[in-house]
């Protein structure tokens, strides 16, 4: 039987080989967490990777460093529940504009800028019929929301040109 | 020359015990997987996320908040989080759209480009969605590497460095929350911002919504007000029938949702 | 500013309601990874005929048949690195495999059954290696010198052995090969999401249609290669072969008729659009390319009396592309139904490779995958000849011959 043993001792040899190359490629903190095969088998380093993430959205806190007045007024308004980030945020570079690099000074992510298209108060302010018309965020109890027809009001006038949004009320 | 019958058999018995063997030694009961069908939701601490689609504007303010914070490329077609809009005709026909996955809102009355007349819808929501953070998620089960998984409080992420893009977890996803990174090139999906909620912070989504539709919290806190909203009001889960056990769960949802 | 396109839009086309991550993934590589293991599966098990079930008059293609179907095996995977978005990690498959996944066990499947065709050549060919290691010098010598493995034992006994192991392994091989291809079949038949492909009889589908296309590769290849180099077709061979794919073509209709038949009888929720799917977007590919001109024509040329060389050379074409727009249908075709079941997707095959991604994803690699196994072939059949057993008509009048 001698020779017909040698295609066995390859198959061995290449099932050393896989075994000797998982030594080397397999990270050393890839295991089954909890014994859960399932659905913890990974790379445990990998966690941390989605932890140390940068947070690129810092809210009203960061803003009121430098625009506390802006801050105050609008926390006393009809837009208090909306985030500075909301509007001021820019994925449109041409949008972009802040005085200070944010950047490099703050280690802030994003692009802040002004946007003083109709588009961007359309998205809450536009009447749809199926558009929820009762607003329930105010301690006082629910409001109605305020929406306009964008084809009837105004049209081609930016908003901003009446409406004062930091205070919600005209200029 | 004849294979005896003794071979033949011998032959059988061996590559059957050799296939069956190490199958059977992956599936082990366990007695907790059995409590989990009783259960609606997992006992432990886990991250859950509620939605609730009566107060959803169709601002599209968190799909764009969504987009920024996880640095994906703004104008490539992919979402995290995405808002859908139904709105069903007197007729009875539903009309289903996320224009560019709302990242730009919804601004007037055309789902799927169609004009439509106030008087002609019956009915209309909007329907925010992200990833389920299912308990028993059939993407994770289905990847082959182990490139991705869910952590101990419940969230499912993805590992960049050992994804090999076959695709078959964003085939296994009933709500195609997965894609493909347009730079990484590894599938990606919502991590509920890891980086943010393991700092105490809210999701990016929850933070920019100013309609209070989007809340994250764990079960089994009783500080959290997702907890007290599953367990005080009705709430449904989007396709249960799949048996993933999704954790984001719905209030207001319609049988027409998808 | 030009945005980024998403991995999937640039061959996908979106109707109706479908989800703004939704895509084609699994494209054109995933339709001939399936294909060319299919074609691997027959090819052995009709090698594996002659060995096993000793039907003497398939011995005149029973080398060829093995050997191709190593040619076959060692294309199989390389649709998938095509596929890849990160064809470099590939090996991680192997590093950190988990097995819950279907995919995860390909490292395994499909070594083991390479080890066995392996091995199965090996021992076929041995007489012969060792009779070239001893005859040969330079570069090809070194090579048989290397494939003998260091055994030159020739004698009677060890051909004996030689002769009792190569049964066994092709009887094993057949399993093997059944693992091999009812496991692609499970790649898609456990994927839950999708209405089409979720059938526990997904696996024996795939199976049996590997098997036609495996018998119809064989005796197509088979056909040219005696044509061209004007050798002696034993009509025997031929049609002991269309005998079998007959027999398999009977079982594939009958499954793939009753997979059709359950989805539209309990006609679950995705049926309206199933049905929209299969019968009027790819009504010509499924009804007339896979079913009509793929399985009934060929089924109904092979029954009928006196197989002749050119209905077999058309029936095996035929089943060969109606195999091939099978698993188009299968993989294209599940995923053109919108997992919202309220919208549809269209697959355009990106012909312009004008990017990496739609060269990627074209024509090209297509072409080159599909060919690569004959070319292979043609290269193994100059170390270990597998054609040289049929050169006269006395050859193919030794082996008996059964009453029809």
């Amino acid at each position: 039987m001698s020779h017909a043993w040698r295609p066995v001792i390859v198959v061995i040899g290449v099932i050393v080989f896989i075994l000797g190359m998982r030594m080397i490629l397999v990270p050393g903190d890839f295991k089954a967490k909890n014994g859960d095969y399932k659905y913890q088998w990974h790379r445990v380093s990998s966690e941390e990777f989605w932890k140390n993430f940068p947070v690129k959205h810092k809210g009203r806190e960061f803003c009121k460093q430098c625009h506390p007045d802006k801050i105050e007024k609008v926390a006393d308004s009809g837009h208090k529940n909306v985030q500075c980030e909301n509007c001021h945020a820019q994925f449109n570079p041409e949008k972009k504009g802040h005085p200070i690099n944010l950047k490099e000074d703050f280690g802030y992510l994003l692009d802040i800028g002004i946007d003083r298209s109709r588009e961007l108060c359309k998205r809450c302010h536009a009447k749809l019929e199926y558009r929820p018309n009762l607003y329930f965020m105010f301690a006082k109890g629910p409001s109605t929301f305020h929406m306009i027809d964008p084809t009837k009001h105004n049209p081609g006038i930016e908003c901003v040109t009446c409406h004062d949004v930091h205070r919600t009320g005209f200029k | 020359m004849e294979l005896t019958r003794r071979q033949l058999l011998k032959m059988g018995l061996l590559s059957v015990c050799g296939t069956v063997i190490p199958i059977s030694a992956l599936e082990i009961f366990k007695p907790d997987a059995l409590a989990s069908l009783v259960h609606p939701f997992s006992k432990k601490k886990r991250w859950a996320f509620v939605v609730d689609t009566t107060k959803c504007m169709g601002c599209g303010m968190c799909a764009k908040a969504c987009k920024l914070e996880s640095d994906i490329p703004f104008d490539t077609e992919v979402q995290r989080t995405w808002v859908e809009r139904y709105v069903q005709l007197k007729t009875g026909e539903v009309i289903i759209d996320s224009p560019r996955g709302a990242r730009y809102g919804f601004t007037a009355n055309d789902p799927q480009g169609r004009e439509l007349k106030d008087e002609d819808v019956t009915k209309g929501f909007f329907v925010p969605k992200l990833c389920n953070h299912c308990e028993k998620p059939s993407c994770v089960q289905v990847c082959p590497v182990g490139a991705t998984y869910k952590t101990d409080d419940g969230v499912v992420l993805v590992d960049r460095k050992w994804c090999i893009g076959c695709g078959y977890c964003i085939t296994n996803c009933p709500y195609f929350a997965r894609f493909f990174h347009p730079i990484y090139n590894v599938a990606d999906k919502c991590t509920f911002c890891y980086q943010r909620i393991t700092k105490g912070l809210n999701t990016a989504c929850s933070d920019a919504c100013a309609f209070g539709v989007r809340k994250i919290g764990k079960l089994y806190d009783p500080d959290s007000e997702v907890f007290k909203i599953i367990t005080t009001q009705r709430v449904a889960v989007l396709k249960p029938e799949f048996g993933n056990e999704p954790h984001v769960f719905y209030l207001g949802l319609d049988d027409i949702v998808k | 500013m030009e945005a980024i396109q998403a991995h999937g839009a640039l061959w996908s086309l979106k109707e109706m309601y479908t989800y703004p991550n939704e895509y084609i993934y699994w494209t054109i590589h995933i339709v001939i990874y399936p294909y060319i293991t299919g074609l691997v599966a027959g090819a052995f098990v009709l090698s594996s005929l002659y060995h096993v079930f000793g039907k003497e008059e398939l011995k005149p293609v029973s080398r060829f048949a093995l050997l191709f179907s190593f040619a076959l095996l060692l294309i199989a995977p390389s649709p998938l690195l095509f596929h890849l978005t990160q064809p470099q990690r590939s090996i991680h498959i192997m590093m950190t495999p988990h097995f819950y996944s279907a995919i995860a066990a390909f490292t395994i499947v499909y070594m083991t059954y390479m080890a066995i065709v392996l091995a199965e050549i090996w021992f076929v060919f041995r007489p012969f290696i060792v009779g070239q290691a001893l005859e040969k010098k330079g570069i090809l010598g070194l090579i048989y010198k290397v494939m003998t493995l260091g055994s030159y034992d020739v004698s009677e006994h060890a051909l004996h052995v030689d002769e009792k192991i190569t049964k066994i392994l092709a009887f094993v091989g057949i399993p093997a090969a059944g693992l091999l291809h009812g496991y692609v079949g499970f790649i898609f038949g456990s994927v839950k999401t999708v209405p089409l492909w979720k059938t526990p009889l997904m696996p024996f589908i795939f199976l049996m249609s590997a098997i036609i296309s495996g018998v119809a590769v064989c005796i197509f290849t088979y056909l040219i290669v005696m044509f061209v180099s004007r050798r002696f077709i034993c009509k025997n061979t031929i049609r002991s072969m269309c005998k079998v794919l007959s027999l398999f073509l009977v079982i594939a209709f009958l499954l793939e008729g009753i997979d059709l038949v359950f989805h539209a009888y309990t006609a679950e929720e995705s049926w309206g659009i199933l049905s929209e799917v299969i019968f009027e977007r790819f009504g010509f590919e499924v009804i007339f390319i896979q079913w009509i001109m793929g399985m009934i024509v060929p089924m109904i040329m092979l029954m009928l009396p006196n197989v002749g060389l050119p209905r077999a050379f058309i029936a095996s074409t035929l089943v060969l592309i109606g195999v091939f727009m099978m698993r188009w249908d299968v993989v294209i075709g599940g995923q053109s139904m919108s997992r919202s079941l309220a919208g549809f997707l269209t697959y355009k095959i990106p012909i312009i490779p004008n990017s990496i991604e739609a060269f990627k994803e074209g024509p090209i690699p297509v072409v080159i995958l599909l060919s690569a196994p004959f070319i292979l072939l043609f290269i193994f059949n100059k170390v270990l000849p597998v054609f040289n057993d049929i050169t006269s008509e006395e050859d193919c009048y030794a082996t008996p011959e059964k009453p029809s």
